[in-house]
C-alpha cells in the first residue's frame, strides 16, 4: 500500500513536470519567435481566452461542439451496444455485421463527410461524424465485454436453469461493464475529433468552425484559443471517464 | 435428524464419447449402469481422467449422453434443471464477484423467478457458519469460506439432488478436513440425494453411504457399502477400521 501511494506520487510529479516543460517550451518558443509567427506565446493565448470580446464567442462555440460530441457519443454508443447485444443473442448475424463495422471504421471521416451532409444536414453532421467515430470502439468493447464472463460462472447459471435473458441480465452485462467503461474512455477523444472535423463541412457554429475561420483570417491567437478550449474540454471529459473506468473495473472485475 | 428426501437417480447403459479431432474418438464413459436411492449419499472416486466429472456432468444435464439414459425421479436432467431442482457446487466456487455473499445466495431465487426467501438465505448463511459475512464480497472471503458459500447457494432452492464435483479440491488439507466435518453436519440437516466426486478416499469414507470406484476409461471397477453409522463424528477419522478401508480403496485405485 505504501509503495503504491509512493508510486502514484511519483507519477503525479512526473506528469506535472512533463506538463510544465511542455508549457514552458511553448511560452519560450512563442516569446522568442522560434517557431514562427503561427505559434504565439502561451500568455497571449490565455489573454485572448480572458478577453471579454472573445470569451462569449468561445463559450458559445464550445457549447455547440460539446453538445455535438455528446450527441455523437450517446447515439453512436447506444447503437453500438444495442447491435452488440443483438449479435450476442443471434450469433449467425455476427460475421456480416463485424465486417460492416470494420468497413465503416476504415473509411476516413473526411471521405464520408459529404454523405453525412446529405443525410443529416450541415448542422447535425458534427454529431453524426462523432457518432460514427465512436461506434466501432463501443461495438468492439461491447462485443468482447459480453463474452467476458468466465465459463465457470456460466456453468453456475446454467445449473440453476437460467434462460439466456436472465444470463445476460445477471451475468453477462455486469461482467461487460469494465470493458464498456474502457470503451467510453477511448471514445471521448474520438467523439470530440469527429465533432470538430464535422464542423468543417459547413456547420453554423462551433470550435471547429472557429479554428477554421480564425486560421483563414490570420487571427492566430484566436485560433489557438479555440484549440486550447477544445483540448481542455476533451481532456476534462477524458479524465472523468478514466475515473469512472477505475471505479467500474474495481467493482465489476472478474 | 431431518427426514430422508430427494429423488432417486437411475443410470442405464450410459455411454459418452468425444470426438476432439476428426477421426479420433475418445470414450469417456463406457456403458455405466447405476442406481442411487432417494436420500443416499454416493461418493465417486477414481484416478484422474477416469471420467468421474464427465459422469457428473451427464447426471446434471451439462453434457448429453451418446447412448443410454439418465433419469432423476423419472425425469430427464434437463427437465429438473428447467424446474431449478438441482443443486451443484464445483471446485471453483464461482460466486459472482460483484455481489455480496447475501446477494449471491439470493441470486438462485431471482434466476428461478421466485421471490427471495430472506429467511432461507439467512438460515443457510448461519448453517454454513458464515454469519456476520453477509455483506462481504467473495474477494474478501477465504477459499474455504467461498466453498461454504457455494454449498449454501446450491441448497437455496431446496433441490432434489445435490451434486458436488471436488468441492474441496482447491483447499489445503486442514481446511478440507474441517469442511468435511461441516458438510456432514450440513447434510444431516438436508439429507437429500447427493453425488460427490472426490480425489480424497478419506473424504468419501467419512461422508458417504456408498462408494463407487471408477477406472479409466469410464467404467465402474468396485463398489463399497460404507459400514459406519450416522451421525459421523471426527473421532471416526482415527479408528483403525476407517484406515483399513481407506487403504483398501486406495489399493483399488492403483492401476
Amino acid at each position: 500500500m505504501e509503495r503504491r501511494r509512493n508510486q502514484s506520487v511519483v507519477n503525479a510529479a512526473y506528469t506535472i513536470l512533463g506538463l510544465g516543460i511542455f508549457l514552458g517550451l511553448w511560452q519560450w518558443a512563442g516569446k522568442s519567435g522560434a517557431a514562427g509567427p503561427d505559434l504565439p506565446p502561451l500568455s497571449d493565448v490565455f489573454a485572448t481566452l480572458r478577453d471579454p470580446e472573445t470569451l462569449p464567442l468561445l463559450l458559445f462555440s464550445a457549447k455547440y461542439t460539446l453538445v455535438s460530441a455528446a450527441k455523437g457519443l450517446f447515439f453512436g454508443g447506444t447503437l453500438a451496444i444495442f447491435l452488440a447485444a443483438v449479435m450476442h443473442l443471434l450469433p449467425p448475424l455476427r460475421p456480416g455485421l463485424d465486417r460492416l463495422a470494420v468497413l465503416v471504421n476504415a473509411t476516413p471521416p473526411i471521405a464520408i463527410g459529404p454523405i453525412l451532409i446529405v443525410v443529416f444536414s450541415r448542422s447535425q453532421t458534427p454529431a453524426a461524424l462523432a457518432g460514427i467515430q465512436v461506434f466501432f470502439i463501443f461495438y468492439v468493447a461491447a462485443t468482447s465485454g459480453l463474452a467476458a464472463a468466465s465459463p465457470s460462472l456460466r456453468r453456475v447459471l446454467a445449473g440453476f436453469g437460467a434462460n439466456e435473458w436472465k444470463r445476460m441480465l445477471y451475468l453477462e452485462i455486469p461482467a461487460a461493464l469494465p470493458q464498456l467503461a474502457s470503451g467510453l474512455k477511448a471514445s471521448i477523444a474520438a467523439s470530440f475529433l469527429g465533432a470538430i472535423l464535422g464542423e468543417w463541412f459547413g456547420a453554423p457554429q462551433g470550435l471547429g468552425l472557429m479554428i477554421l475561420n480564425a486560421m483563414q483570417n490570420f487571427q492566430i491567437r484566436l485560433m489557438w484559443a479555440a484549440v486550447v478550449s477544445a483540448a481542455a474540454m476533451s481532456l476534462t471529459a477524458f479524465l472523468a471517464a478514466a475515473l469512472l473506468e477505475k471505479f467500474v473495473s474495481r467493482r465489476f472485475a472478474t | 435428524m431431518a427426514g430422508v428426501s430427494g429423488a432417486a437417480i437411475e443410470i442405464r447403459d450410459l455411454s459418452k464419447y468425444f470426438v476432439p479431432r476428426r477421426g479420433v474418438m475418445v470414450e469417456a464413459i463406457r456403458r455405466i449402469s447405476l442406481s442411487v436411492a432417494a436420500g443416499e449419499f454416493l461418493a465417486i472416486v477414481g484416478p484422474s481422467g477416469c471420467g468421474k466429472s464427465t459422469l457428473l456432468h451427464l447426471v446434471v444435464g451439462l453434457e448429453q449422453p451418446s447412448s443410454g439414459t439418465v433419469r432423476i425421479g423419472g425425469a430427464v436432467p434437463e427437465e429438473l434443471v428447467r424446474q431449478h431442482r438441482l443443486g451443484m457446487a464445483f471446485q471453483d466456487s464461482a460466486l459472482l464477484p460483484w455481489l455480496s455473499l447475501q446477494a449471491n445466495l439470493a441470486l438462485p431465487f431471482k434466476l428461478a423467478g421466485r421471490d427471495i426467501n430472506r429467511e432461507r438465505v439467512q438460515s443457510l448463511i448461519d448453517l454454513v457458519g458464515l454469519a456476520g459475512f453477509e455483506r462481504s464480497r467473495p474477494s474478501q472471503l477465504s477459499g474455504g469460506m467461498r466453498q461454504r458459500a457455494a454449498i449454501a447457494r446450491s441448497l437455496c432452492l431446496e433441490p432434489d439432488v445435490l451434486v458436488l464435483d471436488e468441492p474441496f479440491g482447491a483447499l489445503d488439507a486442514v481446511t478440507r478436513r474441517r469442511l468435511n466435518i461441516e458438510l456432514e453436519r450440513i447434510w444431516r440437516d438436508n439429507a437429500i440425494t447427493t453425488l460427490l466426486v472426490t480425489h480424497s478416499v478419506e473424504e468419501a469414507l467419512f461422508l458417504s453411504d456408498r462408494i463407487i470406484v471408477m477406472e479409466s476409461p469410464g467404467a465402474i471397477a468396485q463398489e463399497l457399502q460404507v459400514p459406519f453409522p450416522r451421525p459421523r463424528t471426527p473421532d471416526l477419522l482415527r479408528r483403525e477400521e476407517f484406515h483399513r478401508l481407506a487403504d483398501q480403496i486406495t489399493l483399488w485405485l492403483e492401476p
